[in-house]
């Protein structure tokens, strides 16, 4: 497969910008980069779902494509899905089982085998291990190094760093749509720094904080927080969090908690309606107040909230929920797809809270962010919430938590 | 500003349209225009007409802005127009003001019936309200037909209602057409500066978002319904009240579908709505002219309600896909 | 032996009902939700009435549903309120030709005598359909189009006309059925609603063909008990028991036992 300076632009924004590349049969390359960074804009255009501007792509055979979501059909059989991706019947496991009643993990294996069955010469993975086990992320591993043996060659977008060193043979680095770094024996730390730019900077420890000892504000299942406290709840997206983040929201009372929710463009933000009135859906305080208190970047409050970027929808949310000085918070995902300097923002945020006397759940897939802001972990899986845990314990056992064992 | 072009076009485009079919049947449309305007505002009495027909438009008009703003499909302002009419009547001895209080319950408690079964039964609205249509339709032809109809009982009518319950009027126009104004105008404070107002737009652009915000999504709904079924209501008791004093088969003669051609071309907002209502208004009144002077069917202004609907979200869809 | 003849009376006159049940089951299968039925039937009425032939209901309801497909599909617009446009389009235009046409409708219109439509509707539609929605590449192609489109891919478009058009055909052949063997003509909004009823009974038969036949069969006994009533002399009076079909349809709605689901992707744009 070969780019030959590929670009792309979505109206004024560059996606795509001028990237040339070359992958030889039977290697496994590891694409990473920022979200943002335009890495599934450019598996698109070489899996021929969209069209460059301008550049050239030359394919050898055909390209197998595995979306980071799921293109599957719940209400369908696994059958009735590979059927109707290819055309054919296909071999697998068990294939009259429903999609709805599959784990994650198997969707992930029906999702592959939609891919691959037509043997293609380019295998494109997008953030295929986001919602994997460690255990299934071998599993997958195993069969991309079996593929490459056999001659396909494979891309594979990733953020996580040491996963893409473990089975990629050669590593892209794309930033703002160009690549920045292309190699065959990066160490981690070239990695980072090709990725954001900089040497990223250690994560903020936890500054110790003195919190009197008083009755727990929250108390759910076996999840206890006091006010003061941030707990967090780790895991492999997909068991279970959203629904309990859901259940938190029906069950606590509305006057003295707030909720960010995961999904911020969907469910967090009302495109449709001013800055102003999404503030005013939580915020007593006056629109232009909140906005400069929270430094939210727009051109006037009434300008819509749709068009604001992620880290400043994010903001308006904050805002919204925080005027109110809840005695709870639940906050999901808070720092999804944001770059660093929301991200600092948020954080800083959610401690503040925390000084305030407020008890936070934070709910988070990131495993940097929860050790870094969190007094008490706890592991969910299928639904479960495993034992309390002193960060340094989780440090220890959330690998093996995260999957199901012990 | 967009919103005001694409209201301009699709009523332009309605008329244009209207005119060009009137040609099918060897009409030129340089005069089916001129009818219809002389027809409509052409003279002190065509206004007159025209405004009379403004008031039930504006007021089914309103009813369905704030439903669809809501996200609600109520469908319903036809039968919410005749129960509330209906009402009006029954209570009309214990007079005007009573009249009326009785039709904006009615209607409400019409249009809450939907609610009540999307909620408890899962019923989608948009198929429960258009099925009570039709139940109030029939409620109404057994009404005249039977218990109300007038003592000499010769036509399918109710007696006419007691003076005491009949609307003031000037010049012929009845002081409904106030209570309409006041009413966009009160919807248009409701929608925009107040939190309840606040709350139902956000319902009706994202629901889900708004349940993470803390609105109690169902209860808005629910609200929202019941608001709407009691303009519609109102609509009914006042077209009994201030116009025809008498109920009859045919009495709600499309006003609660037309609301849905009103509340669209004015693209949802209150105070367009007036405009949008007289709009239709003149369209109505003068294809009764038409139908005088050039013999083409009235029902030609059901026909421009439809284009007016098509165009303005052919241009929604337009703006949909940006 | 009377009973039984009564039964298969009030199934027989419910099949236009069935065929619009059919048809929109196909259609919101694909993902796409056509209030405008009604005004399709109407339409389909008139053009049968005039020109004496199922063909021309076909035509007349093609006409209705090409403008909703371009405004349902191609332009994406709100289906509910393109369906609902369709509606008043067709009050509209068989309101006005109806009066601009008068001669043209006082001749009398001989009632079809044999009918095909019948044993068509209940027994051949059914199967026909049921294998092209579940035996066959294309029915799962079309059911995916209204689960989840993304995987379908770029000829949704294509499985939605085809369902509308597969729609146009059933309910056509449903106006003309009420017009010319059900009727003797056309009668301005003589449809009554039926439009609507048939989309109570699609979601009632959880959008299987299957549910389409029961539903229907149970509506059309459920309405036909209206004359009954009548003809016994129990205590209804006329105009209340025209309700009863609406009646009889708004708890069809609610016998709804636990939630049903519905295409995915339905009314998406």
């Amino acid at each position: 497969m070969k780019l030959e300076h590929v670009s792309k632009s979505f109206g004024a924004t560059i996606a795509v910008d001028d990237v040339s590349l070359t992958v030889e049969a039977g290697e496994i390359v590891g694409l990473v980069g920022e979200n943002g960074a335009g890495k599934t804009t450019l598996m698109r255009i070489i899996a021929g779902e969209l069209e460059p501007n301008r550049g050239m792509v030359t394919l050898d055979g055909s390209v197998g494509f595995v979306h980071q979501h799921f293109l599957l059909v719940s209400e369908f059989t696994i059958a009735e899905n590979l059927r109707l991706a290819l055309g054919r019947e296909v071999q697998f496991d068990r294939p009259q089982r429903l999609i709805r009643d599959l784990s994650v993990g198997e969707k992930a294996k029906v999702e592959l085998m939609k891919a691959i069955a037509p043997k293609p010469r380019l295998l494109i993975l997008d953030e295929p291990t986001s919602v994997l086990t460690p255990a299934e992320t071998s599993e997958l591993f195993q069969t991309i190094e079996r593929l490459a043996h056999d001659g396909t060659s494979v891309l594979l977008i990733s953020h996580k760093i040491a996963e893409v060193l473990a089975v990629a043979t050669r590593t892209v680095v794309m930033r703002r749509g160009r690549i920045v770094a292309d190699g065959k024996n990066m160490s981690a730390d070239d990695l980072a720094t090709a990725m954001v730019g900089v040497r990223g900077a250690p994560p903020t420890p936890a500054a110790p904080r003195k919190t009197p000892a008083r009755s727990a504000a929250l108390h759910f299942q076996n999840l206890t927080v006091s006010p003061g406290e941030i707990v967090a709840i780790i895991g492999v997206a997909g068991n279970g969090q959203t629904e309990l983040a859901t259940t938190l929201r029906d069950t606590l009372p509305r006057r003295t908690t707030a909720h960010i929710p995961e999904d911020r463009a969907r469910d967090g933000i009302i495109a449709e309606l001013s800055v102003a009135d999404n503030l005013a859906l939580g915020a007593k305080t006056s629109a232009r107040t909140l906005i400069e208190r929270f430094d939210i970047r727009t051109e006037s409050p009434q300008q819509r909230a749709g068009s604001l970027s992620g880290g400043n929808q994010q903001k308006v949310l904050l805002a919204r929920e925080l005027d109110r000085r809840p005695e709870i918070i639940v906050a999901a995902e808070p720092t999804r797809g944001l770059d660093i300097e929301a991200t600092q923002f948020v954080h800083a945020q959610m401690r503040a809270s925390a000084d305030d006397g407020g008890a936070i759940v934070l709910i988070t897939s990131d495993l940097d962010e929860a050790f870094a802001l969190a007094d008490a972990i706890h592991v969910i899986y299928r639904g479960n919430l495993s034992d309390r845990l002193s960060p340094a314990d989780a440090a220890t056992n959330a690998g093996r938590l995260m999957a199901g064992l012990q | 500003m967009r919103r005001l072009f694409i209201g301009a076009a699709a009523a332009v485009g309605a008329v244009a349209i209207l005119a060009l079919s009137g040609m099918a049947f060897g009409h030129p449309p340089g005069e089916l225009l001129r009818i219809l305007l002389v027809g409509s505002i052409g003279s002190p009495f065509a206004l007159q007409a025209t405004l009379i027909k403004t008031v039930p438009l504006l007021l089914t008009g309103l009813s369905v802005v704030i439903a669809f703003r809501a996200g609600v499909w109520n469908i319903g302002a036809e039968g919410q127009f005749i129960v509330g009419a209906l009402a009006s009547f029954l209570v009309a001895r214990f007079g005007l003001m009573a009249a009326l209080l009785a039709s904006i319950v009615a209607g409400a408690i019409w249009a809450s019936i939907a609610s009540l079964l999307r909620f408890w039964r899962g019923a989608p609205e948009v198929l429960t309200t258009i099925l009570l249509n039709f139940i109030g339709f029939h409620l109404l032809g057994y009404a005249v037909n039977g218990p109300l109809q007038e003592a000499r009982g010769q036509y399918p009518q109710s007696e006419v209602v007691p003076p005491k319950a009949v609307l003031p009027a000037i010049d012929g126009i009845h002081a409904g057409l106030l209570v309409a104004v006041i009413l966009a105008i009160a919807a248009w404070v409701m929608l925009y500066r107040t939190e309840e107002g606040l709350r139902l737009r956000a319902t009706g652009f994202n629901p889900r978002a708004a349940r993470w915000a803390g609105v109690n999504v169902n209860a808005q709904i629910a609200r929202a319904m019941a608001i709407s079924g009691a303009i519609a209501g109102l609509a009914g008791g006042i077209e009994l009240l201030g116009v025809t004093h008498r109920l009859f088969e045919r009495f709600a003669a499309g006003y609660g579908y037309s609301g849905i051609a009103v509340a669209l071309l004015a693209q949802l907002h209150p105070l367009a709505a007036v405009l949008s209502a007289f709009f239709f208004g003149a369209l109505t009144t003068g294809a009764g002219e038409l139908q005088r002077s050039a013999n083409i069917s009235a029902t030609i202004a059901t026909f421009g309600q439809a284009v007016v609907i098509l165009t303005v979200i052919a241009f929604g869809a337009f703006h949909a896909r940006d | 032996m009377h009973a039984i003849d009564s039964l298969l009376l009030a199934i027989a006159a419910s099949t236009p009902l069935l065929l619009a049940v059919e048809g929109e089951v196909i259609v919101q299968r694909s993902g796409i939700i056509n209030l405008g039925i009604e005004g399709m039937m109407l339409a389909a009425a008139m053009a049968a009435a005039l020109t004496h032939s199922f063909l021309g209901g076909i035509i007349g309801a093609a006409a209705m549903a090409a403008i909703f497909g371009v405004f349902a599909i191609i332009l994406r617009a709100d289906q509910i309120v393109a369906g609902t446009a369709i509606n008043l389009l067709a009050l509209g235009v068989t309101g006005s030709l109806y009066r601009e046409m008068q001669d043209a409708f006082a001749r009398p219109v001989a009632r079809l005598a044999h009918d095909l439509v019948v044993p068509a509707a209940w027994i051949v539609a059914p199967i026909g359909l049921a294998a092209l929605l579940w035996r066959t590449m294309f029915g799962l192609r079309l059911r995916a189009c209204g689960e989840n489109p993304e995987a379908v891919g770029r000829s949704v478009a294509m499985y939605r006309w085809v369902a509308l058009a597969i729609e146009t055909v059933l309910v056509g052949v449903a106006g003309a059925h009420l017009a010319l063997v059900l009727s003797s003509g056309f009668a301005e909004n003589m449809t009554a609603g039926r439009g609507f009823i048939a989309l109570s009974i699609v979601i009632f038969g959880r959008w299987k063909i299957k549910g389409a036949l029961l539903g229907t069969a149970l509506f059309g006994i459920a309405a036909a008990a209206q004359y009954a009533l009548q003809a016994s002399g129990i205590g209804l009076p006329f105009h209340l028991l025209l309700a009863v079909p609406y009646v009889a349809t708004l708890l069809i709605l609610c016998g709804i036992t636990g939630r049903v689901r519905a295409p995915e992707a339905l009314g998406r744009a």
